[in-house]
């Protein structure tokens, strides 16, 4: 009976909380002649309804482009961002629609791609912090999987942006430290398994739509080993990425 | 020169003491009105301007969950199949994906005819991949389930890449599916999909590229 009833009153309180976490949505008036809700958060869904201007409507939530709203009279729909960024706060100001982030000054970037490292397929994936419009902290964590072996990479880096400013395409450089770990498919397993390494880089990258970029990149990468021979493997890869 | 230095030393922290106990005399800021004798004043209004919060308008752009299903191993059989599934939202079309799930293969014909052949030990007929995908939702629409009832829904398509991880082997695989989602509420959707996993191998005997499709049912959620 005791803990049935600790439970009921924990799902009181967290009953509770979240009614009090809903209360707090925006409240915005429409300035356009009106604006219109469709049924689904796309550019095809039917329009369900209209609301006018001086109305007010409140935001819920978003999804990619597309805001929930719900009418003075309660109906919900999903307004096009473009629409509700022309809407006000009851206080005059404008609506606390985010635009876009500029390409050239965005600060995050995560993203993924293909590659090729030292002949062998390359599996990538990165995030990238902008300490300034044109210098970078690239962190990369990747899979390269061969015939004979298959190496784990991870490199942290930082990478000059040489034009910023050029949106469609722009080249950059870099360098960075990293570390592998190597796993044979069949026995007898190398001497070294984990190595440390450092590594030059040339890119390109560019905008391609809304928050969506491309880029590519070499690698020259030097292995530190303890072995009398070097080894300095090469990496090509092509990746999409998301920049906020 | 030691009774010196500590006597400077006093000396500061007398004076820091003194500017510490400055700090606490704030200028009084009650309103001193000098009012000229006979001349009625003019009442300031002192209303504090309040600080208007507006509340931060939630992104659901993340959609995170796990699915079930049949993988068909080939050469090996079909199997059930488990996963988890996280997938970002950039656009209404487009959409990041990654993958993580487990299957069991079953035995080759080979082996079921002939039981002393092993093709692979126990602990490799685990079949483990990764994938990360970009997928576009082609056919966005509505379905509806009965008179009353319409749920938003998208048929989607995916390309993407990853790991195998199969007969203790790591092998670079690429997949290609297809799917659609039923948006059951603001925060929930239903998944069908269809995911062929493509790789290479030489397992048995010689080097061939093995087709893996999967169909699989799954619950996601919206944050």
């Amino acid at each position: 009976m005791r803990p049935l009833l600790t439970l009921l009153l924990l799902l009181q309180a967290f009953n509770v909380t979240l009614v009090q976490a809903k209360e707090r949505y925006v409240d915005v008036v429409i300035t356009d002649p009106y604006i219109e809700m469709h049924s689904g958060p796309g550019r095809g869904y039917p329009v369900i309804y209209v609301v006018g201007r001086d109305d007010t409507v409140t935001i819920l939530f978003s999804r990619t482009d597309w805001y929930k709203v719900r009418a003075p009279r309660g109906q919900e729909g999903w307004v096009r961002r473009a629409d509700l960024a022309r809407t006000v706060l009851a206080s005059g100001e404008p609506a606390p629609i985010a635009p876009y982030p500029d390409f050239s000054t965005h600060r995050w970037e995560i993203g993924a791609g293909y590659g090729v490292f030292n002949h062998e397929n390359l599996v990538t994936a990165y995030g990238d912090f902008g300490l300034t419009d044109s210098l970078d902290v690239e962190f990369v964590v990747q899979q390269a999987l061969g015939t004979i072996d298959n190496r784990y990479i991870t490199t942290i880096g930082l990478r000059h942006t040489f034009l910023p400013e050029w949106k469609w395409i722009s080249p950059t450089a870099g360098i960075g430290t990293g570390y592998q770990y190597i796993d044979n498919k069949s026995p007898p397993q190398p001497l070294e398994r984990h190595n440390q390494m450092a590594y030059v880089s040339l890119g390109l990258r560019g905008f391609i739509t809304r928050r969506f970029m491309w880029r590519a990149d070499w690698r020259k990468y030097d292995v530190f080993t303890n072995q009398n021979q070097t080894e300095e493997p090469e990496e090509w890869k092509l990746g999409l990425a998301v920049f906020f | 020169m030691e009774t010196r230095l500590s006597s400077v030393l006093l000396a500061a922290a007398l004076l820091s003491g003194c500017g510490w106990f400055h700090r606490g005399e704030k200028p009084s800021n009650q309103l001193v009105v000098d009012e000229p004798e006979g001349e009625p004043s003019i009442v300031e209004p002192q209303v504090n301007r309040r600080e208007v919060k507006v509340p931060k308008i939630k992104a659901k752009d993340f959609e995170v969950g796990a699915y079930f299903g049949a993988l068909s191993i080939q050469d090996f059989g079909t199997n059930p199949i488990y996963g988890i599934r996280a997938a970002y939202h950039v656009s209404e079309d487009i959409f990041f994906e990654g993958y993580v799930a487990r299957s069991k293969a079953g035995t080759t014909s080979l082996e079921d005819v002939f039981p002393d052949v092993t093709v692979t030990d126990n602990a490799g007929r685990h079949f483990t991949y990764y994938d990360i995908d970009l997928g576009y939702n082609v056919l966005p629409g509505e379905i509806f389930i009965g008179r009353g009832r319409a749920f938003n829904s998208q048929l989607y398509v995916t390309v993407g890449m990853g790991d195998v991880k199969f007969a203790d082997k790591d092998q670079f695989a690429v997949n290609f599916g297809v799917g659609e989602r039923l948006v059951i509420t603001d925060w929930l959707a239903l998944h069908i999909d269809v995911r062929d996993h493509i790789f290479e191998t030489d397992l048995t005997g010689r080097t061939k590229n093995v087709d893996n499709i999967e169909a699989t049912l799954g619950l996601t959620t919206f944050f």
